[in-house]
């Protein structure tokens, strides 16, 4: 059993961040993406160091410095939860492999505990990052005891256990409901989203209450981070805590109580996996169909028709895709329902955010959008559309047109609920319809450049391509990057200049979406 | 119909790919394709359905360049594949309209069609269900039947006899001969030796990427031999030298 878990867990662990691909192609054109991607990866990890780094040194110089193991330790449980939340379903059930596993002389919990150790890994390596920056930084401002160090070692190596677990609970949960349905993707998308809402509302119910304790109890800032942090997740304190004071009993209770948690999942999975496996991967098949007359399409509305079936088709994709265009609407309400002044006085921002709305609104419809990845979930059936006669641009169009009808509904209600709460002026209106509709058509078109640029079609898992790939990374995230970049002379300039401000940037993004678009219809599909 | 004319197509990084291939598929042929696994079958029928770029050579769909109107050349052939990789999401019926969509196959060409085509692969039943829930052999007869819906000149296969049953089999090769007999003609390859010999008026044998014996079977196949002789002759011979 356990050569079994050492063998598996070495083959799901060879090409996580593609390193077997980078060791063993001969394909020069795939080492350089891979080499690009790993710049990607150091690059945000610089930036991940530098952010803990200065957080760190911030709570020791305000005084703070009790709260700095639990906050992160609480640091590395979120990015552990949310790495694995959307995920868990598809790294634990992922199909291909489980066919061709299935079929050999293994172990099912071998199996399941392999695919755990891959997620653990991936998790264990963000929480080093945070641990060892953040240890560091606190290390040397307060020279703590050995303990310290002892202690925050095994923390290290079972903080992620936790967060994995409820992951993977959430998402074999998720993913066992949907899996009895006949539109599996839809409703694995909409748990999903309707577990990210609740998350976002309990935060919400959470910070108000803290807020109005606070407001009667005059708590220390200390105190009211750590009293929000022990009722979000309460371990972070009690771990961070016995690295403070040296308390070994504690520690050692903690990541024994993890442990048990974790091994008692992966059993619950074991026991299951097949019956989970069986109703997500066997479809219904009728046999019962008889010709009926059949109605032409032109070309781009056929392929805009398969696009949106490929989309609805993927639970993940369709997740992935919303959680945007969801948090636009959340904004709005959040507006509608306790007006900007409030917001504004919550959040403690003291300069007048109205004139900034437009750019929210763009910078979170701009997560993701679907077409950053459209073209490597074409996947092993890009052989279709490279051999049938279809022009690239229609090809292009019917991308940038499925990213655009995702988020348009989202971007038309967000707007209608933003002019009532806002009750904009005549200009306000003018730029808070254009910044956000121009930049959302900007990102669909750019996500395109970026997967023509990074496509990945030799995928196994869609996890892989809409979370972890290099279009995912640059298309998903680059959108949000430069409508945040665009704020800033919005800001820095004299409130007299900012709609021509806003006019200059409303046209340097029409010229940017246009020359993209005509370099990505001019783009030979044989290329790729 | 079909010219190939010195084609080169190396992968970037790798020594493999095709050298120098020239053949001619004329209307009526049914072109038999052989060789070793890796030996550049493939790559040649990716590249002569626009799937592939290439380096050098040219390949004329009817006279029409593919590097200069791969839209025009495609709209004259059909392309199978050797493992058939289709839209899982979609139903079988559903991916029919969607390639006839894209052939622009009027609305009562493809109900015609489909419903003679998928009527003598008997699988009309199943054309309302998840594509995904086919097997290898029902994807292989959708597959057949979408390169058959928009009428092709040309029909380009890459071992299409793999994974169908041997009364589908049958029909394949009543459909191969009967679009010859139309004008048309069939460029394919496959490792069932004694088919080819059988169904196939002229022969290639491709070795390491070069073509090393191509033309009329009757030529290659010589008194009291068969193609498998013959095939291991070469092959052998080649891998002596």
């Amino acid at each position: 059993m356990l050569k079994q878990i050492k063998t598996l867990t070495k083959l799901q662990l060879m090409n996580l961040y593609g390193i077997n691909v980078y060791r063993y192609s001969k394909d020069k054109n795939a080492k350089k993406k891979s080499r690009f991607m790993a710049l990607l990866y150091v690059a945000v990890g610089f930036m991940l160091c530098t952010y803990i780094g200065g957080t760190v040194y911030g709570y020791a110089y305000m005084g703070m410095s009790d709260i700095i193991p639990t906050y992160l330790i609480m640091l590395c449980s979120v990015f552990a939860l949310f790495f694995s939340i959307f995920k868990a379903g598809g790294v634990i059930f992922q199909k291909n492999s489980y066919e061709i596993l299935c079929s050999l002389p293994l172990s099912q919990t071998a199996i399941v505990i392999s695919r755990f150790l891959r997620m653990y890994v991936e998790n264990l390596i963000i929480s080093c990052l945070i641990m060892i920056v953040g240890g560091a930084v606190y290390g040397v401002l307060e020279t703590p005891d050995i303990s310290f160090y002892l202690i925050g070692f095994l923390v290290v190596l079972f903080v992620p256990l936790v967060p994995i677990t409820i992951a993977t609970l959430i998402g074999a949960l998720i993913t066992a409901i949907s899996s009895r349905m006949r539109h599996k993707g839809i409703v694995s998308a909409g748990l999903s989203v309707g577990l990210f809402l609740l998350i976002i509302l309990g935060t919400a119910d959470m910070s108000q209450m803290e807020g109005s304790i606070s407001e009667d109890m005059i708590y220390s800032l200390l105190e009211t981070v750590r009293q929000v942090i022990e009722g979000i997740y309460p371990p972070a304190v009690w771990m961070g805590d016995a690295m403070i004071n040296g308390d070994y009993f504690t520690c050692i209770l903690c990541v024994v109580v993890e442990l048990v948690l974790y091994v008692i999942v992966i059993l619950f999975v074991s026991a299951n996996f097949r019956w989970i496996n069986r109703g997500l991967h066997s479809t219904i098949a009728r046999h019962d169909y008889q010709m009926e007359s059949l109605k032409k399409n032109s070309v781009l509305k056929a392929l805009y028709k398969k696009e949106m079936k490929r989309f609805f088709s993927s639970g993940v994709y369709v997740t992935n895709s919303i959680m945007g265009p969801v948090m636009s609407l959340v904004l709005s309400v959040t507006m509608l329902v306790i007006g900007i002044d409030t917001l504004q006085e919550k959040l403690g921002i003291p300069i007048d955010i109205k004139g900034f709305v437009p750019f929210v609104l763009a910078g979170i419809l701009c997560i993701m959008v679907p077409s950053c990845v459209s073209i490597s979930m074409e996947g092993k059936e890009w052989w279709i559309v490279k051999s049938l006669p279809i022009k690239t641009k229609d090809i292009i169009d019917s991308k940038i047109l499925l990213s655009f009808s995702v988020i348009l509904p989202f971007l038309m209600v967000s707007e209608v609920l933003l002019t009532i709460a806002l009750r904009p002026s005549l200009m306000e209106l003018v730029w808070q319809l254009a910044i956000p509709t121009i930049m959302v058509l900007f990102t669909c078109v750019f996500g395109v450049t970026v997967n023509l640029k990074f496509p990945l079609f030799t995928w196994e898992n869609e996890v892989s391509v809409v979370k972890q790939s290099t279009s995912a990374f640059i298309g998903g995230i680059g959108g949000f990057v430069i409508v945040f970049i665009c704020v800033i002379p919005v800001i820095l300039a004299p409130t007299e200049y900012s709609d021509i401000i806003k006019a200059a940037i409303c046209a340097v993004f029409v010229g940017i979406t246009a020359f993209l678009y005509k370099k990505n219809i001019s783009v030979s599909m044989t290329d790729l | 119909m079909l010219r190939i004319k010195g084609l080169t197509k190396q992968y970037k990084g790798s020594n493999k790919g095709v050298v120098d291939i020239s053949l001619a598929i004329e209307s009526g042929d049914i072109y038999a394709f052989i060789g070793h696994n890796g030996a550049g079958k493939t790559t040649t029928l990716k590249c002569v359905v626009g799937i592939h770029g290439f380096d050098k050579g040219e390949i004329y769909i009817n006279g029409t360049s593919i590097k200069e109107n791969p839209l025009l050349c495609k709209k004259e052939i059909a392309y199978i594949p050797d493992n058939p990789d289709l839209y899982e999401y979609m139903t079988g019926i559903q991916y029919l309209n969607f390639i006839a969509d894209i052939f622009e196959v009027s609305a009562a060409d493809r109900e015609m069609r489909i419903e003679k085509y998928a009527g003598e692969f008997e699988f009309i039943d199943s054309l309302g269900d998840l594509i995904s829930s086919y097997s290898h052999g029902m994807k292989q007869k959708l597959a057949i039947v979408s390169a058959l819906v928009h009428n092709p000149k040309i029909l380009i296969l890459d071992e299409p006899f793999v994974g169908l049953d041997p009364k589908a089999a049958v029909v394949l090769k009543g459909i191969m001969k009967e679009l010859c007999q139309a004008g048309g003609a069939i460029f394919f390859s496959t490792h069932v030796l004694d088919v080819a010999e059988k169904l196939c008026n002229k022969v290639a044998i491709i070795k390491d990427g070069t073509l090393i014996a191509s033309g009329m079977m009757d030529d290659i196949v010589k008194q009291g031999k068969t193609l498998e002789s013959i095939f291991m002759e070469v092959a052998c011979d080649a891998k002596a030298d």
